[in-house]
């Protein structure tokens, strides 16, 4: 990247005040990694102005596959390019005493920064918290930690599966005779990068509408926003002293489980959650079918929730149910079950989403361009639909360091400035 | 203390179940007055849904319910009379956020949707969070947080390759994905009401947000034209990174070294200076052997108690951590005590249980939730005094009538 750019007149504050989105105006400092880049993203994509702040060398969230034609190229992280388009990206070298700078002199036009270093790390820097506040009284910092700021695991290494682990939810999933197997797709970062949104903009919002508008430390244990998807295994334990286990390819209930159709699986819920209603249906259903033996659910036994979770049960529900998914498709299920009033769906594979009717219908993918090959790439658009400030489909991600000097040229910095910022490797 | 971040907001709240109802507690633990609107006549399922306070059914005792839906008040309102439905839309009348997550159709019926919300209320902020969204050909299709597991690709995605999909084993979608997608969206709109003072109406399907959190393994397909496959606990090219036994009953650890330090360090740590061969010395080459590789280290591990593999791990600095259980994570973990992440709440029926405190500290604000979940009911009086400004004996009318049921 060259220091060669006068183009960028514009100053920081015009740019991120002119969008007429719900967050327009927001300027936010994201340096974090795997755990915080869909954070960054939530606020881009409601218009906030993301500057995404990578080390030289660039962000490891670059060295994250899968890959575009599969070549492990920096430039070619298909996973990159969807959890950071729309923002844009300086490299600065924080290790040094000019980047240090720089990101102070950033943070002093930013509302809200966005990190992931282990903890001691941005104090090492003199970029915690305390000392930034010091200087900058409402700035909000959102720290994102394996474990949280302190405690006798805040050192601890981790990676996403680990702290699946240590948060319970891996010692749910998985089959009863396998080892627990974590869920796909980096769930505890992404569910970091979530709260840590949710906690941001709160703190955001408090600050913007109320008269005395102060800093705030938002400290995000992964291990904590996993312990949140633990559904009611904990109260389970508290109230009954019953632990739950992985039941991974078993019915939950007879009726309430996956079962294998002519092109894949089907979840049905027959049974279960407020679930009479359904079971009728469902043996309404199987009759019209022709299904064999499907008027033996309607045996009194079937109406005690205890039978349902007997073994018998559900090795009976399946005699019945098996034979016939199997000759039918996931799409014939779906659609004739849904009209009888039974909620039961496919398990779609990624080509299905991309597929579906009802996804289509709204226009829930979008393009994005990457800059680098040239190419559209389609990729999960609005995740909701706010009638005056629409979800915008956003700009390609950066390409590394591709907006280093129209940022320094925004924080006022004179080309021989950046010249010299550069030649030194503050910035790249 | 200091004031809490949304004091001053008010949530008219017609969620229930999973998803909606923790958008809501979040809200209502961070300092918002959200008045749950429900009724005997139709109980909230998650009210009726095990655990139970000592295995005892009742619509004050479950667990489930409690965790999801701390701070707020209750209040009953029969919706299917006339004057519910009036005094439903006095509570909108004075609320800044109305929230529901019914299948489309529902709110309108009782004369609470966007349009009626609307015109008593311009500026309000609507959230509707049904399954597939307001509108398209499958919106009237009927789901719960386990099939909308199956319809976004999230079960598929997890599991064994040559095994079913597994999924989490959880509805996964409706505790986290969904609630803080939603909750991000009412902030931001709130955000929005504050410059400008407009209300918008926000339409949240409960598939999209998962979809969303699952963008690299759709841009396999689209970019790439591969079907993402269940890979168990293999991540590459991190070799090894999988779940390895310990010694006991189903005890487990998950143990990711595939860094050439961590990989040498882990040798060491385990006196398996074998391991150092020239043949597994890359990442290349240890990928190409990972099988031999998971089965020699489970051989090490299962010699291990799982709490003393990990502390010797972490002490060498390898990411290593025990699969701890429901009752682990309460019981065991030093670091979720340390942080004091469960919350001891004493509920009127329920006496004091356990419930989860949120996954974040914010600098400020202490004590979080403010308080226990509402018994069915509980706030009914109070808010028709102080919020709906009704005298006792309009009161004491509608509960004749059978509306405040």
């Amino acid at each position: 990247m060259q220091a060669t750019s006068n183009l960028a007149t514009e100053n920081l504050t015009t740019r991120a005040a002119s969008h007429d989105s719900a967050l327009g105006g927001l300027r936010i400092i994201d340096m974090s990694g795997l755990a915080g880049q869909y954070c960054g993203k939530m606020f881009a994509d409601l218009g906030a102005d993301v500057i995404l702040v990578e080390p030289p060398g660039g962000s490891p969230t670059r060295r994250d596959g899968p890959f575009l034609s599969a070549q492990a190229h920096h430039e070619m992280s298909l996973a990159f390019s969807y959890f950071n388009s729309g923002k844009r990206s300086i490299v600065l070298n924080l290790d040094t005493a000019g980047g240090q700078m720089l990101l102070r002199k950033l943070v002093s036009k930013s509302d809200l920064l966005i990190e992931s270093e282990r903890p001691g790390v941005m104090a090492a820097r003199r970029l915690n918290y305390d000392s930034l506040v010091s200087e900058f009284s409402n700035i909000v910092m959102t720290s994102i930690t394996p474990f949280g700021q302190t405690g006798p695991y805040a050192h601890y290494e981790a990676e996403d599966i680990t702290l699946l682990a240590l948060g319970g939810l891996l010692s749910l999933g998985g089959y009863p005779d396998t080892e627990p197997i974590a869920a796909y797709g980096n769930q505890a970062y992404l569910a970091a990068a979530q709260f840590a949104a949710v906690a941001s903009l709160m703190a955001l919002f408090a600050n913007e509408s109320c008269a005395s508008p102060r800093g705030r430390h938002i400290d995000v244990s992964i291990q904590e926003c996993v312990v949140l998807g633990l559904e009611n295994a904990v109260q389970f334990f508290d109230l009954e002293n019953v632990i739950r286990r992985r039941e991974g390819g078993l019915q939950k209930l007879a009726g309430m489980g996956l079962f294998a159709c002519a092109d894949g699986f089907i979840y049905l819920m027959a049974g279960g959650i407020a679930s009479s209603g359904f079971w009728e249906n469902t043996i309404r259903w199987l009759e019209e079918e022709g299904v064999p033996r499907a008027g033996q659910l309607r045996q009194s036994s079937w109406s005690d929730h205890n039978y349902l979770r007997t073994d018998e049960a559900k090795s009976r529900f399946e005699r019945i149910f098996a034979p016939f998914a199997q000759e039918h498709t996931k799409d014939y299920l779906y659609s004739n079950g849904q009209e009888h009033r039974i909620p039961i769906c496919p398990v779609n594979t990624p080509k299905d989403l991309i597929e579906n009717r009802q996804l289509s219908y709204r226009g829930f993918f979008s393009q994005v361009e990457h800059t680098f090959s040239g190419r559209n790439l389609t990729v999960p658009g609005a995740p909701y639909h706010l009638s005056k400030t629409p979800w915008r489909s956003p700009r390609a991600s950066p390409t590394l360091g591709q907006h280093t000097a129209e940022i320094l040229s925004e924080l006022g910095l004179s080309s021989e400035a950046q010249s010299a910022l550069f030649k030194s490797r503050v910035v790249g | 203390m200091n004031t809490l971040p949304l004091e001053g907001i008010r949530v008219a709240d017609f969620t229930w179940i999973g998803a909606g109802s923790f958008t809501t507690k979040l809200f209502a633990d961070f300092g918002a007055d959200v008045i749950k609107v429900e009724s005997s006549e139709r109980l909230d399922a998650l009210r009726t849904s095990p655990p139970f306070r000592d295995g005892v059914a009742g619509v004050n005792r479950s667990g489930y319910f409690a965790d999801r839906n701390t701070s707020k008040r209750s209040i009953t309102l029969n919706l299917k009379t006339e004057n519910g439905r009036a005094l439903a839309r006095q509570l909108v009348g004075v609320s800044d956020v109305v929230a529901n997550n019914f299948s489309p159709g529902t709110m309108e019926k009782f004369g609470l949707g966007y349009e009626d919300v609307r015109r008593v209320r311009p500026e309000a902020i609507y959230l509707a969070m049904s399954m597939q969204g307001a509108s398209g050909p499958d919106s009237k299709y009927l789901g719960f947080g386990l099939t909308i597991g199956a319809l976004t690709g999230l079960q598929f995605l997890s599991g064994l390759r040559d095994k079913e999909p597994a999924g989490t084993g959880t509805n996964y979608p409706d505790h986290v994905p969904n609630p803080c997608h939603a909750a991000f969206a009412v902030l931001a709109a709130l955000r929005y009401r504050a410059k400008t003072g407009q209300g918008q109406f926000i339409d949240l399907a409960q598939t999209e947000p998962m979809i969303s959190l699952l963008g690299p393994a759709i841009l396999q397909f689209t970019a790439n034209g591969t079907v993402t496959e269940r890979t168990g606990n293999e991540r590459l090219p991190m070799v090894p990174h999988s779940v390895y036994p310990c010694a006991g009953d189903d005890q487990w650890i998950a143990i990711a070294a595939w860094t050439d330090e961590a990989w040498e360090t882990l040798a060491h740590t385990l006196g398996k200076s074998e391991w150092l061969r020239a043949d597994v010395a890359t990442i290349e080459l240890r990928i190409a052997q990972r099988e031999s590789i998971d089965e020699n280290l489970a051989l090490e591990t299962r010699r291990w108690n799982a709490e003393e593999l990990m502390a010797t791990l972490q002490t060498h600095g390898i990411a290593a951590g025990v699969v701890r259980s429901a009752r682990d994570v309460v019981v065991d973990d030093p670091q979720l005590r340390y942080r004091d992440h469960w919350a001891y709440l004493d509920h009127p029926e329920m006496g004091r249980c356990l419930y989860n405190r949120p996954s974040f500290r914010m600098s400020d604000v202490e004590q979080v939730p403010r308080g226990p979940a509402p018994l069915l009911g509980q706030h009914t009086d109070d808010v028709c005094r102080h919020v709906l400004k009704l005298s006792e004996s309009d009161i004491a009318a509608l509960r004749s009538e059978g509306v405040l049921t």
